[in-house]
């Protein structure tokens, strides 16, 4: 038998052929679209069981960073919240409390608790689609019809205070573009309690389920230590016991105002990961609900804004609690109408940095339940 | 508890959905209605009016051809084109006017919030797919017609579930 020829040839990552024993094979996942953009993971697998993971995102990058140079405050606004359209008010916030900062307006009362609100709806609204695709991750059809069309809810709220059904661009610097229509009060109170008592029934198909906790229960575990050092955010770092929310450790707008509660679980694993969220919802619920109670009835919503906004030659670094962990945007002004430099620094990417630790070891059939439980999400993590 | 009585309630969560009404909407026998006619924005106040952002609505006795809303669009889409129209308008002394271009426009509204004449309103129309793309472009004269759209059917929930009529 002739002896067999490796090519020298230097090949991307991934793709080179190695001198390693017969038992470890290479095998490339993606770059598939998991429902949610592009993204690869070259795994290393004995047998079923994965000793090396190398995730490798970057095949939706689309230079919004860059894109933003170029564009004065109020045009950044639709382009930049294109990275998450699911949460696409959460994923501005930052931007807009920074460029508020740098131009150096106040924002009215009532815009405020405007903001609180459809910040809130839009963290469900992401929560759902994550969890409708978490259930058919893990072959449960139920749990993507059950969030898919309770997310409708929502959808038609928003539908009602923003004109759009997904990408929003309702934050502006100086407060929100329109006052929320007549009589939304009732309307979001009865359409959220609805919401509610929605959301508690997947406990029994879903959470309580034997047959879920059997798959993620123990798997991808992340220790505490770890967490911290690996510098995960969002509900990574709450499953895994840190009590760690920005809502409430850096308030921001009208969230010292209201009664804001985290989530904290202590197992770690993919079952505690997929649960935080869920539990989140609830307390999205009850911070909507204590919004619209001290929500001023009526004022201004808006400051005006001169037409092409100069901000001062400085640097402001804003974030905010996204539906997956803290968003951040770095803005450096130098006296222009457009941003000197713009950095959105975003949790999908830190918490991709734990993927590898907490695949090593596992089964090649669980890769889903960890990768997915991350709460990664693949656009906003290329930018 | 137990493995058994775990997948029981769940199966027992599903069975109960058989009572639960459709919540689906049938979307071309039935249409959401949307509160207002559209989005619109007040340059007095400064502040928009809720409504959805569908196609626009032109309104051609008070654009003056000032391009500001082409400019707001450059950034974002360049979908707005000025054009030349034929009839004369004593406000718009160059006769242009916006054409706006469907297969770009991304539907944020930033061109009706730089009008300061009250002339560009965002309308309740969404049904606007074509054949081809040329079909996409709508000149002046097509956005000054008002879309007629029966869109009537509401978000009801009651003790039965949440459902569309």
């Amino acid at each position: 038998m002739a002896e067999q020829v490796i090519p020298t040839k230097k090949m991307p990552p991934g793709l080179q052929v190695e001198n390693v024993d017969d038992r470890i094979m290479t095998l490339n996942v993606g770059p598939q679209h998991p429902g949610s953009g592009h993204m690869r993971i070259i795994v290393k697998i004995d047998g079923d069981y994965i000793v090396d993971a190398d995730p490798d995102p970057g095949y939706v990058h689309r230079g919004e960073e860059k894109m933003a140079e170029s564009r004065n405050y109020i045009t950044n606004i639709p382009h930049l919240e294109r990275p998450v359209i699911h949460d696409s008010c959460n994923i501005l916030y930052p931007y807009v409390l920074g460029v508020e900062d740098l131009v150096g307006i106040e924002v009215p009362e009532r815009a405020k608790y405007v903001r609180v609100i459809a910040a809130e709806l839009n963290r469900c609204i992401y929560i759902q689609y994550w969890l409708a695709i978490y259930g058919i991750f893990l072959g449960h059809s139920t749990m993507f019809m059950w969030p898919a069309g309770d997310r409708e809810l929502l959808i038609d709220l928003m539908e009602k205070i923003t004109g759009a059904r997904v990408t929003h661009a309702y934050f502006i610097p100086g407060g929100v573009r329109n006052d929320v229509p007549a009589n939304f009060e009732d309307v979001c109170l009865r359409q959220v309690n609805y919401f509610e008592k929605r959301i508690k029934e997947y406990a029994d198909i879903f959470y309580d389920n034997p047959i879920l906790k059997a798959r993620t229960e123990d798997t991808g575990v992340l220790s505490r230590e770890d967490a911290i050092r690996l510098g995960t955010t969002g509900s990574v770092l709450r499953a895994s016991g840190v009590d760690y929310d920005l809502r409430i450790k850096e308030p921001y707008d009208v969230y010292d105002e209201l009664d804001v509660h985290t989530n904290v679980l202590k197992s770690g694993d993919s079952y505690a990961r997929s649960k935080i969220p869920w539990l989140d919802m609830l307390e999205s619920c009850n911070i909507i609900r204590q919004a619209l109670e001290k929500m001023p009835k009526s004022g201004s919503i808006r400051t005006k804004l001169k037409p092409n906004p100069k901000g001062r030659e400085d640097e402001v670094y804003r974030r905010v609690e996204s539906g997956r962990g803290s968003a951040g945007c770095h803005i450096i002004s130098r006296g222009k109408p457009e941003p000197y430099r713009l950095k959105l620094s975003v949790s999908s990417f830190r918490n991709l940095i734990a993927l590898p630790y907490l695949l090593k070891g596992e089964k090649l059939g669980n890769m889903p339940a960890v990768y997915w439980s991350l709460n990664y999400w693949p656009v906003e993590a290329d930018r | 508890m137990g493995t058994a009585t775990g997948i029981i309630k769940a199966l027992n969560s599903g069975i109960k959905h058989l009572a639960v009404k459709r919540f689906t909407l049938r979307y071309p026998e039935q249409k959401l209605k949307f509160v207002g006619d559209g989005y619109q924005f007040d340059p007095a106040s400064g502040v928009a009016i809720a409504g959805l952002k569908g196609r626009h609505m032109l309104f051609h006795d008070h654009c003056t051809g000032c391009q500001l809303c082409s400019i707001a669009c450059e950034g974002v889409a360049e979908a707005i084109a000025m054009v030349k129209v034929p009839d004369k308008w004593g406000q718009n002394a160059k006769s242009i006017m916006p054409q706006i271009d469907y297969g770009k426009c991304v539907f944020c509204g930033l061109c009706v919030d730089a009008c300061p004449f009250y002339a560009l309103y965002m309308s309740n129309d969404y049904e606007l797919s074509s054949f081809t793309k040329e079909g996409l472009i709508y000149t002046p004269a097509q956005l000054q017609v008002k879309p007629q759209v029966q869109q009537d059917s509401e978000l009801i929930i009651d003790k039965r579930g949440a459902r569309h009529g």
